[in-house]
């Protein structure tokens, strides 16, 4: 049986291309129709035609479909129609009529429209928002302070988080919820419990009543886990209700003009709602996507980190600690979380941050190389039984500013030794003269050291090379396949003396590149040579340089170009402060980096009300997990963090216990926090929630799916 | 009983999604255009602000289009405030490499239409283009109302 689902909406104007992106990412197929306004008298303009809202041409028209969404929603209370014509459908609950799925509806009691009031059911159960009664009528959500926008469109930025409890699952996860929004405040639902408890108590037979009743509350805000956490909500607060077939569910998608860029586009930061609402439909998608996370620099440390000033050595057993709780994890659920391993250190740099550096260098610790030497060996082993798989990552290649191609030349660039392209062999580290259409060069034109090089599907002829010469140090032309040749074979060649099989996170023939710079074409051919099947890029490639895009679709005669997306909790400095930090600099801190402080209330509270602190972390949980969401099901890309840019606000002594406020500490007496337990535990939580749309897999999985889809 | 198949000489498979029945084409056609491009922008005053939002100057839009004899530019704009738009192409080198700093200036003119209008511009407007890429920019240049523009630009062989 194929999926299939009808999305209605207003306009095609301010309708988000996300909705139909992740339909087609999970194989189900979807039907769009367009309504002729937001009264109860509007037609829906179906492909078979155009039907009343009430008329049973429509209702037999939409029993061919899994589910019906309404993709329209509002953050004014105050507004008298948006979806008045769906009051209709909220009686259509035969066994034959499809799941109807309401995305933050709109239903408050502004509606003037009569209709809608006299065909509304009597025995809804959740009480109707009342603009001029919003604290009767609704419960105020996260705080209850107004973001600086609307919350409801926003992206990677400005989350409002909170902990659900799934109920008949008994899932805790954190998850960006809005039921509705006015005046720029989130809101949940409140339930009539008398209506709820007689619906609770009649039989209903639909598929997707898996309880047999008529009425089941799905979700609520989940209580809280310490008593630091004062930020409760009364028992008839819910979130998530599914009355007869109809669900009413939080806010899934911004309403705007959101394009998808072939495979770029902005964060939808509630797609886990979409994804819930499907599932609770019984929407059984083609394909589950794979959900996987990504490190850069698995191996990396400060020499000098105010406030906290860690030693070497204790940044290095806080790294260590993380790895061997990431290798466990990837065991136990079937993932491989990839790392880019920073190399350049062997021959390019004398910097201690870098990997090889903390191994060898003697500016570091003899303690600390130690250190050094036990997570480089935990990282081949996970390397080796597919649970860490490591890959080469580059930021000396370009002078020291990022990946490939970064400039036109690299000066002093200092090569490996052996190999093909190592010292002292003399070799082309340019093109020389060339031919791109050998069919038409005369004969005798080219010398006698002439090679054929193919770039795509570009043959040319090269001769009279600018070459290496025997030494090991020159200036690099970047633009060019011969340097990238030689600067790919120098990383491998360092993760071979590293102890690792190979530098392309073995099977899965990957890697993550340097400042997501993946250089342009020669660069591409050079690592599908050296046996890549993909790597993750920016869509600007080479960026400072900025010569250069991806191709459109990022797939260059079979070769991938991932999508990539950050989540560390700082920007602009090397290691964030804490999920806030009151003296932490711009972007220092989760909080200031992912402007989560609606209303200041937390910056306001952080020294004086326990509660901010869980706050933070809520939001900081929230925004995470829907950035990782909106990567996975949207552009099938990839997330990644710097495990050291979140590395100091772990405690030293219990590095791997989760977040408990001011009750676990730091080094400097603020709250501990380990960002990647905590990331991947919920989501771990979320995948739980959804089997049957998400699993745990590998970046193999999203390349295989991309292929599978992209067509 | 499932339908099955010999695959890779000896193994057999089920016909299913991942593992469709092998078929040899016959008669196919060579798809004659891509989708290259589907973004929206929003249209202010800043300049050299190209369809997907960089002022990066050297930063092209669209890459490696060789291949193409034309671009068909279709757009919805949402406000009606006057826009100018540029269309800017270059060569690159056997390495991908702009042959020089800057660009040739295909079209620079007044984007046509009004508020919740379409629009269809060809690039070049004339001849063949083949170039190698594309900076498509668009500037508003009076009133005080930013606004969306969509586009989609597909590459014609």
């Amino acid at each position: 049986m194929t999926p299939k689902v009808c999305l209605v909406m207003r306009s095609f104007n301010p309708f988000n291309r996300a909705w139909t992106q992740i339909l087609r990412n999970l194989g189900i197929d979807y039907t769009l129709c367009v309504t002729t306004g937001g009264t109860t008298s509007a037609n829906i303009q179906t492909p078979q035609g155009v039907f009343s809202p009430s008329s049973p041409d429509l209702r037999g028209y939409f029993r061919q479909f899994d589910a019906v969404i309404l993709c329209d929603n509002g953050g004014d209370l105050s507004a008298t129609s948006f979806i008045n014509y769906s009051v209709f459908w909220m009686s259509w609950n035969a066994p034959e009529d499809p799941a109807f799925l309401f995305f933050n509806p709109h239903f408050s009691t502004a509606i003037t429209d009569s209709a809608y009031d006299s065909n509304f059911p009597s025995d809804f159960p959740i009480v109707r928002p009342s603009p001029s009664d919003i604290a009767g009528t609704l419960y105020a959500a996260d705080g209850g302070s107004a973001s600086a926008f609307d919350p409801l469109t926003q992206a990677s930025l400005r989350a409002r988080g909170m902990c659900i409890l799934f109920l008949a699952e008994n899932i805790r996860a954190h998850v960006q919820t809005i039921c509705n929004a006015h005046s720029n405040i989130p809101y949940y639902w409140k339930l009539d419990t008398a209506k709820h408890s007689t619906l609770a108590s009649t039989p209903y037979t639909h598929r997707v009543a898996r309880n047999g009743r008529a009425g089941e509350v799905l979700a609520v805000p989940a209580p809280p886990i310490s008593s630091e956490d004062t930020e409760t909500y009364p028992a008839d607060c819910v979130v998530a209700y599914r009355y007869r077939n109809i669900f009413w569910l939080p806010h899934a998608m911004a309403r705007t003009q959101r394009s998808v860029n072939i495979w770029d586009a902005e964060i939808s930061a509630f797609v886990f709602w979409l994804l819930y609402g499907l599932q609770m439909a019984g929407v059984r998608p083609r394909y589950k996507l794979p959900v996987q996370i990504e490190t850069d620099h698995p191996l990396e440390a400060i020499s000098s980190t105010p406030p906290f000033n860690l030693s070497f050595q204790q940044q290095l057993e806080l790294i260590r600690a993380q790895f061997d709780y990431m290798r466990d994890f990837a065991r136990r659920k079937g993932t491989a979380i990839i790392n880019g391993v920073r190399v350049g250190g062997r021959h390019r740099t004398t910097s201690t941050s870098f990997h090889w550096n903390l191994m060898y260098s003697t500016g570091v610790p003899a303690e600390a190389r130690a250190v050094a030497q036990q997570a480089n060996q935990l990282l081949i082993a996970g390397h080796r039984e597919g649970t860490l798989p490591c890959g080469v990552h580059d930021h000396t290649a370009g002078n020291f500013q990022g990946g490939y191609w970064l400039g036109d030349v690299r000066a002093n660039f200092r090569r490996h030794s052996g190999m093909r392209y190592g010292a002292p062999n003399n070799v082309p580290i340019d093109r020389g003269r060339c031919c791109v259409a050998p069919h038409v060069l005369p004969a005798g034109v080219a010398g006698a050291d002439a090679q054929t090089v193919q770039v795509g599907d570009t043959e040319m002829v090269e001769w009279d090379h600018t070459m290496s010469g025997t030494g090991d140090t020159f200036d690099l032309p970047l633009g060019n396949i011969h340097a990238a040749r030689m600067i790919i074979e120098s990383e491998i060649e360092e993760m071979l003396a590293l102890g690792f099989p190979d530098g392309y996170c073995a099977g899965h023939k990957y890697t993550n590149t340097a400042a997501n710079a993946s250089g342009g074409e020669c660069y591409w051919q050079a690592l599908k040579e050296f046996g890549f099947r993909g790597v993750r890029s920016a869509s600007a490639c080479n960026d400072p340089h900025r010569t250069k895009r991806v191709v459109a679709n990022r797939l260059w005669y079979g070769f991938h170009l991932i999508t990539e997306a950050s989540f560390d909790l700082a920007t602009g400095t090397a290691y964030a402060w804490g999920l806030y930090h009151p003296n932490a600099p711009s972007g220092g801190d989760a909080v200031r980096r992912r402007m989560l402080d609606h209303g200041n209330d937390i910056s306001r509270n952080w020294t004086t009300q326990p509660v901010a602190a869980w706050r933070a972390y809520r939001r900081v949980l929230c925004q995470g997990i829907s950035d990782w969401l909106s990567i996975t099901a949207v552009v099938l890309g990839a997330l990644y963090i710097h495990p050291i840019n979140a590395a100091m606000i772990i405690s030293l002594s219990d590095p791997l216990a989760r977040f408990n406020g001011w009750s676990k500490q730091n080094v400097i007496g603020e709250p501990h926090y380990c960002h990647s337990v905590e990331l991947l535990e919920n989501m771990d939580a979320v995948v739980r929630l959804l089997p049957e749309y998400l699993y745990w897999g590998t970046i193999t999985d999203v390349m295989d799916h991309r292929e599978r889809v992209m067509g | 009983m499932p339908v099955r198949f010999l695959r890779n000489a000896s193994e057999l498979a089920d016909v299913s999604w991942e593992t469709p029945l092998p078929v040899q084409v016959a008669n196919a056609k060579p798809v004659p255009a891509d989708t290259l491009l589907i973004a929206t922008t929003t249209v202010d005053t800043t300049a050299n602000r190209d369809l997907l939002g960089s002022t990066a100057t050297e930063l092209p839009t669209l890459d490696g289009c060789m291949q193409y004899r034309k671009l068909v530019w279709f757009y919805f704009r949402a406000g009606a405030d006057a826009t100018n738009y540029r269309v800017l192409a270059r060569a690159t080198d056997q390495n991908g490499a702009p042959l020089g700093a800057g660009w040739q200036v295909l079209l620079e003119d007044a984007l046509p239409g009004g508020a919740n209008s379409w629009g269809r511009i060809e690039i070049p407007s004339a001849s063949d283009g083949y170039y190698d890429q594309y900076r498509i920019e668009v500037r508003r240049t009076a009133g005080d109302s930013n606004y969306s523009l969509t586009s989609k630009i597909v590459g014609v062989r």
